[in-house]
């Protein structure tokens, strides 16, 4: 058994029943992992930023991404860099992300700290997504353990490059 | 399972796609790094969209040129080239030009325009990494270079002394060390998953039109060209290809689709096999031209085998 390469006879047999799977979910990274795997062995300070009307105007007119929070989670690190905790949210999958910024404003590292994905109405309802914002999920959703490698069409990661691209204009506009 | 509670996953967004890699073992971490480093690499060398690139640079290369690039794009193309010629032209990484005309990809900077005449018979593979192409044309590595991606950042793990990983280019996978329980996703219902089996030391990469579009209204044909129409493709069904690397697996979902006749051979030839999977559930594909028939003859027969033992459960239990 240890030298074949899958085992799969049930399907040559008959068709395997599918399982359903409203909402997947991964998680990652917390807070605090993300930023020591962005910047190893700096000190972090959290300082708070919240965005001026005009200054959210100017990023949505730059970065062609909708500002959706006024309030930017943002982390200072000891070697000049900055730490910024953000999310996306698509038609289907919610995103927590971290960005890691070098001390000019070039992205350093990019790490996805939680990733969901929901085909039910959740990922629309401000309630099922409340529960994720700004912290880590340590308790999951109910879901099947087993599920976690899953082969299928390629997803897009075009919200989370929409969201870099926010966030560099976030930098330019009100962190520089 | 015992190794689950020590293995390490993370996940970045590169290669156009969300890639996950997880890892078991003392050094995971250091590995995973290092293995992102190299799917980096792979991204800058291979991206249409980069300048910079591999790519880029044969498709701003004028007919006769000769483009020195990296053994790693060398070995994709090499390996692209076999493909095209087993398959009859149905694979070919040529398609770039229509793939820009459909606006699945963008216009390339300063390349000049392609002539509709070139196929992958205008790529010249000559000594020493070096490259030439006989034609105007633009070169897209969609279809094969995350598989191969996946393959190297396996490597880099294993390199590093992990015995037990898996990299998910978003959908494109290779596992090694214990089996893992792998699902294959419903190309009709994304929130539907099939299990495919416990699999090890293989890859397995699945091609279906479910996502290519997601968000974008209006939008009805997929990113997959059949060059010897010209025209992008509009299926129903996906395929997934399981296959000793994810190079070929991921090309192959392409062959499978494109040259369906042609497939059983090209698969035996890499020691590959191809699951259909459709609303009907999934199946092997044995590349006979009346698939659906032969489909609901068989789910006339599943429906008296219902009770029928998920594969990785039946895989679990040999295991043990």
């Amino acid at each position: 058994m240890k030298t074949g390469q899958w085992t799969w006879l049930p399907i040559i047999c008959a068709p395997v029943p599918a399982i359903a799977v409203p909402a997947y979910a991964a998680t990652y990274l917390t807070v605090e992992q993300a930023q020591q795997a962005i910047f190893p062995g700096q000190k972090l300070s959290q300082s708070f930023v919240t965005l001026t009307s005009e200054q959210a105007r100017e990023i949505e007119r730059r970065s062609d991404a909708k500002v959706r929070h006024k309030e930017v989670q943002l982390w200072k690190a000891s070697g000049g860099g900055y730490f910024i905790v953000d999310e996306v949210v698509g038609k289907h999958e919610f995103i927590t992300y971290a960005v890691g910024l070098n001390a000019d404003g070039t992205v350093k590292q990019i790490e996805i700290m939680t990733y969901r994905e929901s085909y039910g109405y959740e990922v629309r309802n401000a309630d099922w997504r409340a529960q994720f914002v700004g912290k880590n999920v340590s308790a999951p959703l109910k879901l099947s353990q087993d599920i976690k490698n899953i082969s299928g069409a390629t997803l897009s990661c075009r919200h989370i490059t929409d969201g870099v691209k926010r966030i560099l204009a976030t930098y330019e506009i009100a962190l520089k | 399972m015992k190794s689950r509670s020590s293995e390490i996953r993370r996940a970045r967004p590169v290669l156009g796609t969300i890639v996950e890699i997880g890892a078991v073992g003392l050094n995971a971490g250091v590995a995973i790094d290092a293995a992102f480093c190299e799917i980096y690499a792979i991204h800058r060398l291979m991206s249409f969209h980069e300048e910079g690139s591999d790519v880029s640079r044969l498709n701003r290369s004028v007919p006769g040129e000769v483009v020195r690039v990296d053994p790693r794009t060398y070995e994709v193309l090499v390996y692209a080239q076999e493909l095209s010629r087993l398959s009859a032209g149905a694979f070919d990484i040529t398609v770039g030009g229509k793939l820009v005309e459909q606006g699945f990809l963008p216009q390339p900077h300063g390349a000049a325009p392609v002539d509709s005449e070139a196929s992958f018979e205008d790529i010249k593979l000559l000594a020493n990494d070096s490259v030439s192409l006989t034609r105007r044309l633009w070169i897209d590595l969609g279809g094969i270079a995350k598989g191969y991606a996946a393959d190297r950042a396996a490597l880099a793990l294993k390199m590093c002394g992990v015995t037990t990983g898996i990299v998910n280019a978003g959908g494109d996978l290779y596992v090694f060390g214990a089996p893992q329980p792998i699902h294959l996703r419903y190309p009709n219902n994304p929130s539907l998953v099939l299990p495919l089996g416990m699999i090890a030391n293989s890859a397995v990469a699945s091609s279906s039109g479910c996502f290519a579009n997601a968000g974008e209204p209006g939008a009805a044909a997929e990113p997959l060209i059949d060059p010897r129409r010209n025209a992008s493709m509009k299926w129903q069904r996906g395929i997934t290809v399981i296959a000793p690397r994810c190079v070929i697996a991921d090309a192959l979902t392409k062959v499978v689709r494109l040259a369906p006749r042609r497939a059983p051979k090209i698969l035996s030839r890499f020691s590959a096999r191809a699951v259909i999977v459709d609303r009907l559930g999934a199946r092997p594909f044995n590349g006979q031209h009346n698939e659906m028939r032969h489909a609901q003859a068989r789910s006339a027969v599943s429906h008296r085998s219902r009770a029928v033992v998920p594969a990785y459960r039946v895989a679990a239990l040999e295991a043990k």
